[in-house]
């Protein structure tokens, strides 16, 4: 949560700037619209500040991971639930990202690639994020031995 | 080492490109130089474009005479030794396609580009590989790696000219160049050229805003059709054995064949303005198909014809994805969202035109007898009419059905498309509920696949979330029965 709160803290940083920039440099641009667009940027930054609030601890509670041995499951969502399956036997690459937040809170995300899209499983600690990775190369990896007295895939 | 002279390339021996691919290269510098001198033609400068154009002359020909290929009985090895080395070893295993095709320099130098794309989602829109060959050589390398990469089929016969099931006339692709292109597309254009002839109208004269305008049109409709037209020349597509060939194009000439087995998903398509005509078009999801040159890298399987000759073809060419299963319309649920999206969209439009309608009204209620005080009001009522409607016939036409080996989606208000998947191609599954949805009891769900272009997806409408469901699970259930089979659908 904590890192989602971080990261959401930068972009509302970024759009508090972009919203003080607007009003002092867009008047005569705008002319007759210059009130009415703070107005509604106002709105927009208020809206934002809400969902800043809600979202981190909505995300949290609803999260879900599931790995069987043949699929993964992701479900998450604040306003909008997906549930995303990615078939073990689809996945081409698996990886582990840090970026500088998650890098001083110990979080990782893992990425599960497959040939047409890709699925994250993310804010896991580092450990955990290893373990469900090790997982994962496991899986495919006894899915490929498995195959290996086959002929060679087309 | 031999050099390009049109005999057929032997196993393991390292041949070089044609020699005009250093002029083909060398092309696009002396055209930006040239423009350089007639903009900055003063001094010195002259003299020293002319020595960066040599070096580039020069740097290219290094490229080309240090850079072998050689085909081996397992794999093709393109290797360059210049300052920054490469090997790049592509095994027939994991090709997707070997193409050829041939632009207006290769008809000048008799040569053509052999095009080599491996089955990869990264890197889909550029080939692994772009040899130019002269043309007899170009056509036998073809000729034999086909014969590795789509099996036992006699190659000899490619030469032959097969009876395709259905024949596309001039007239059709121009057909298909002018009404393919998406009805949103069109409306943008001609909205583009009323507006040019309204403002020249008005100005009795070519203004500036006028020739944007015209410009914009060119561009949006003109162009692409014109493209259209061009790359889709002389159509002519047949299968042989699990192997679809397609042969077109007018400047640049294509010779493009593929696996069957590598076709992900089949769109049927149809814009407005060809439902209106009663015709339909086919596309492919194929992978490895790409040409480098930028055009659309979905093939089309059918130019738009008539209903019944693109069903015909559909059933000839590619049989296994005809999907004769049973289709479901939309449940309840889905009106309620469609409805309050509706509501929504009409809702923003009609605020946003608020202020805009208040000043066109103010600006313009002193002139005596017209209409124009009140056309923002009723151009929003009609846009507004219009969301309505769409939303009705969204709802109508919007199905999705699944059988044991596919299933599919129609969708499309305006220009409607039904797209047939095969289970086994599919990568992911994705399911969607917003707020709305949830109140209403229904989701979205989202198809990826491998692509021409890397990912693509395919999404449904409103359905129940058990129902979306299904598709995750059935692909499941094929993989743990092993009807699944990796060695047919690896890629």
């Amino acid at each position: 949560m904590l890192s989602m709160y971080i990261d959401y803290a930068v972009w509302y940083l970024l759009l508090l700037a972009a919203y003080f920039a607007v009003r002092t440099y867009a008047e005569r641009f705008l002319g007759p619209y210059y009130d009415l667009v703070g107005y509604g940027l106002v709105f927009v930054l208020a809206i934002t500040l809400v969902y800043i609030a809600v979202a981190p601890p909505v995300f949290y509670a609803r999260y879900r991971y599931r790995i069987t041995d043949d699929r993964i499951d992701v479900r998450y969502g604040v306003l909008v639930i997906r549930h995303i399956l990615v078939p073990i036997e689809r996945v081409h690459q698996v990886e582990i990202a840090r970026g500088p937040i998650n890098n001083l809170l110990d979080l990782a995300d893992v990425t599960i690639t497959t040939a047409g899209g890709e699925a994250s499983i993310r804010y896991l600690e580092v450990d955990e994020a290893e373990k469900v990775a090790d997982r994962l190369n496991d899986l495919i990896g006894r899915m490929l031995r498995e195959r290996v007295p086959g002929p060679a895939g087309a | 080492m031999t050099d390009d002279t049109g005999a057929p390339a032997r196993h393991g021996e390292p041949i070089r490109c044609h020699p005009s691919i250093v002029v083909e290269r060398s092309l696009s510098g002396i055209v930006v130089l040239a423009v350089l001198v007639m903009q900055l033609g003063r001094g010195a400068l002259p003299a020293l474009l002319a020595a960066l154009f040599v070096a580039v002359v020069l740097f290219n020909y290094r490229q080309w005479s240090r850079t072998t290929v050689r085909f081996n009985e397992t794999d093709v090895v393109v290797e360059r030794n210049t300052l920054f080395k490469t090997k790049k070893t592509l095994p027939y295993a994991k090709m997707a396609s070997v193409n050829i095709n041939r632009g207006v320099l290769n008809r000048v130098f008799g040569t053509a580009r052999l095009q080599i794309n491996i089955n990869s989602g990264s890197g889909a829109t550029v080939p692994e590989a772009v040899l130019t060959f002269s043309e007899d050589t170009a056509e036998g390398i073809r000729a034999e790696m086909a014969q590795r990469l789509y099996g036992s089929e006699p190659v000899s016969d490619e030469e032959e000219p097969a009876e395709p099931t259905v024949a596309f006339s001039p007239v059709d692709v121009i057909v298909h160049g002018l009404f393919s292109v998406s009805t949103y597309q069109t409306v943008f254009g001609f909205a583009f050229l009323a507006y040019s002839v309204f403002q020249l109208h008005l100005s009795a004269g070519v203004g500036g805003t006028a020739l944007v305008s015209l410009l914009m049109f060119v561009v949006v409709q003109v162009a692409p059709s014109v493209s259209l037209i061009s790359h889709y020349y002389n159509y002519r597509v047949y299968r042989r054995g699990d192997t679809i060939y397609l042969e077109h194009g007018l400047i640049r000439t294509y010779k493009t064949s593929f696996a069957v087995s590598r076709i992900n998903a089949v769109r049927v398509k149809r814009t407005l303005a060809a439902r209106l005509l009663g015709r339909s078009c086919i596309e492919a999801e194929v992978v490895g198909l790409a040409s480098g040159s930028g055009e659309s890298l979905r093939p089309a399987l059918c130019l738009l014809k008539d209903d019944a000759s693109q069903q015909r073809l559909l059933e000839d060419l590619v049989p296994e994805f005809v999907y004769e299963g049973a289709r479901e319309k939309q449940p309840e649920g889905a009106k309620g969202v469609l409805r309050v999206r509706a509501a929504v969209a009409s809702f923003v439009l009609a605020l946003a035109m608020v202020y805009p309608s208040i000043a066109v009204y103010r600006a313009t209620a002193a002139l005596p007898g017209t209409l124009l005080p009140f056309a923002l009001p009723f151009a929003t009522a009609a846009v507004v009419l219009v969301i309505w409607y769409a939303t009705r016939v969204s709802y109508r036409i919007t199905e999705f059905g699944t059988d044991s080996n596919l299933f599919t989606f129609v969708n499309g208000a305006v220009d409607r498309e039904t797209v047939v998947m095969n289970y086994d191609r599919v990568q992911t599954v994705r399911i969607t509920e917003g707020p709305v949805a949830r109140f209403f009891g229904v989701a979205r769900g989202q198809v990826y696949l491998l692509s021409a272009i890397g990912g693509a997806s395919v999404g449904s409408g409103y359905f129940d979330e058990s129902r979306l469901a299904a598709i995750g699970e059935t692909v499941m259930e094929r993989i743990a029965s092993g009807e699944y089979d990796y060695r047919k659908n690896s890629v």
